[in-house]
């Protein structure tokens, strides 16, 4: 049985409509007009124990909305949502303890505090065992590093440490599942790698299910095999990274350095996008014509002293979904 | 979760709470020191009035001062269980009030737990001092009952106080923000009662009886304790205080409950 029951789920919002100007705000003080705005909108997925799956969308999709909704923080305005079994918004304390919850923006750590105090109080609140508090510290000390600074107060740690001990923080009472909210947001790259290597190693040794917001798409193509795209507070692809990749990723850079011999670069059937001195990036379409045939019309009239070619990144992938909508692809 | 693991848990957030304010020292010690001097700043301008007056409706300078203290007396201790209610407008805005509600546990408790503020003190220094004083100069005749009944009142005074903090904070669940509301209520409401209520017109009286139940946080038992006439009220009003205190607070919990309810249905 899947421990993520999502059934046509709808969230709507009453928002004050907002005048413009001075007349038009003294009117919205007396009279305030209401317009229904649907954040989330008729989605359904399943979630099976032990997946990994990036919620994607741009901002103001939905997505934290839904998170809410799976959270018991926001009561859904009609649908099913089924998390570990319980009805999140009816079960709010009991799914509390089945759910561990990182918004990476904001801490859940006593800021004023040594590190350490976090986790004690937290070991209170939650009511973890003795022994499990003891058993999951010396786990995240051993993979997250955290020894070197919990006795550091919050507020002094760097944002890559703080991030730790908050996923270490949301994961001390062994919950069944995660949820994740931009977690890497703000980290530089060395400190995202090693956030990236601990969610995954936690999803590989405790089968910890995972929900991961993020804008990262790194994020999402180091740690998903599944991701659920939303726009618009509906669902536009639910499915593995490889098949939009292959659908929406047709098109390919070539990144060419040629010797200067004041010949003019032209290629037919890719469309030269940038030149930065001998350095030419050409576009094309890789169901048209292959990069080879490409190559081989340049050196027809240049050397060409180095190569590259370059996949679509996930980012452009997705903005195009967004812009275009998933349809069928023309070509497969 | 059992009460005795509530309780326990309450002691261990709020000793938190405390080592993090003593993380400021000095922000800690000056509002202490500011809040003695704001407050003798009070009594002193009441001294001046009365030095011109000699009474103000039946009461004199002395009896006022007690009646100040007494009001000084149970806002610090509401300060220190109640105050970041106030900050809840904060939380909500900031988002950081989701928080509360992916935790086991029940979010009132949570959220009153999460700060102590031990910074009254000043409070307490002022009025156990007047108290002093003031016994001495007037013939109070204290006893067990009137030391029993002075700590019942002080308790219903925290819970009206508290009651009306946490009404004020509800008011964010709808409007996100609320600190205005606490200039517009709790300010003036508190002011009224570092005077005798029986100066003031009786709508006004009427209301802080009845409507914002401030009479009974010092006015209605303190002149139970000195004696002294209620008019417009009947004479055994100041005994009901802890009763209104509870009935109060309670009305006051539920009000932010149906808040929360409230936003979790918009998530403002």
């Amino acid at each position: 049985m899947a421990i993520i029951e999502v059934e046509h789920l709808h969230k709507q919002f009453k928002v004050a409509k907002r005048e413009t100007g001075i007349i038009g705000a003294l009117k919205s003080i007396v009279n305030r007009e209401f317009i229904t705005k649907e954040a989330v909108k008729d989605i359904s997925f399943s979630i099976e124990k032990g997946e990994m799956v990036g919620y994607i969308g741009p901002n103001g999709a939905g997505k934290s909305t839904t998170i809410k909704m799976l959270t018991g923080i926001l009561v859904p305005s009609s649908g099913k949502v089924i998390v570990n079994g319980l009805v999140p918004y009816e079960d709010r304390q009991k799914n509390a303890k089945n759910i561990g919850v990182v918004f990476g923006q904001r801490t859940q750590l006593w800021w004023d505090l040594p590190t350490i105090e976090s986790f004690e109080l937290l070991k209170e609140i939650y009511r973890v065992p003795d022994s499990l508090y003891k058993k999951n510290m010396d786990i995240f000390c051993d993979i997250l590093g955290l020894s070197e600074f919990l006795n550091t107060p919050v507020r002094q740690l760097s944002l890559g440490q703080r991030m730790r001990a908050d996923i270490a923080a949301s994961l001390l009472h062994d919950p069944p599942i995660l949820f994740l909210d931009e977690p890497t947001i703000g980290l530089d790259v060395v400190a995202k790698e090693k956030m990236r290597t601990f969610i995954q190693e936690i999803n590989r040794e405790k089968n910890v299910t995972v929900i991961l917001t993020t804008h990262d798409m790194e994020d999402i193509e180091k740690l998903c095999q599944r991701m659920v795209l939303i726009d618009h507070g509906q669902k536009v692809y639910d499915g593995d990274i490889l098949t939009v990749k292959n659908r929406f990723g047709t098109s390919r850079t070539l990144i060419v350095d040629v010797e200067e011999n004041g010949k003019e670069l032209q290629v037919r059937g890719g469309e030269l996008i940038k030149e930065e001195g001998n350095r030419k990036w050409i576009r094309f379409n890789r169901f048209e014509i292959s990069a080879s045939e490409i190559i081989h019309q340049i050196t027809r009239t240049h050397n060409i002293t180095d190569l590259t070619v370059e996949e679509p990144e996930i980012e452009t992938i997705i903005s195009k979904i967004y812009q275009e909508g998933f349809k069928e692809p023309v070509i497969q | 979760m059992g009460i005795i693991k509530y309780i326990k848990l309450y002691f261990r957030l709020v000793s938190a709470g405390v080592r993090a304010q003593m993380q400021y020292r000095f922000a800690f010690i000056m509002r202490i020191v500011g809040m003695i001097t704001a407050y003798t700043g009070t009594a002193v301008t009441m001294w001046v009035m009365l030095y011109q007056f000699q009474q103000l409706g039946s009461w004199n300078f002395y009896e006022m001062l007690f009646l100040f203290a007494f009001s000084i007396l149970s806002w610090g201790f509401c300060i220190i269980l109640f105050f970041h209610f106030r900050s809840l407008d904060t939380y909500i805005l900031n988002g950081t009030f989701d928080r509360f509600l992916v935790r086991p546990i029940h979010p009132f408790f949570h959220f009153m737990a999460m700060k102590f503020d031990v910074a009254s003190f000043g409070q307490f220094i002022f009025s156990i001092f007047v108290f002093i004083w003031v016994s001495g100069v007037l013939d109070i005749g204290w006893n067990v009952e009137k030391f029993l009944f002075l700590i019942a009142a002080t308790i219903g005074g925290v819970l009206i106080q508290g009651g009306l903090l946490v009404m004020i904070s509800a008011i964010a669940f709808w409007t996100t923000k609320s600190e205005q509301f606490y200039w517009v209520a709790m300010y003036p409401a508190r002011n009224l009662t570092y005077y005798p209520l029986v100066i003031y017109p009786k709508v006004i009286q009427w209301i802080i009886a009845f409507v914002i139940p401030f009479g009974f946080v010092n006015y209605f038992p303190v002149s139970v304790i000195l004696d002294k006439d209620v008019p417009f009220f009947p004479s055994y009003i100041g005994y009901l205080s802890p009763l209104v205190g509870v009935i109060f607070f309670t009305i006051a919990y539920f009000i932010w409950m149906f808040g929360l309810n409230h936003y979790k249905s918009t998530g403002s």
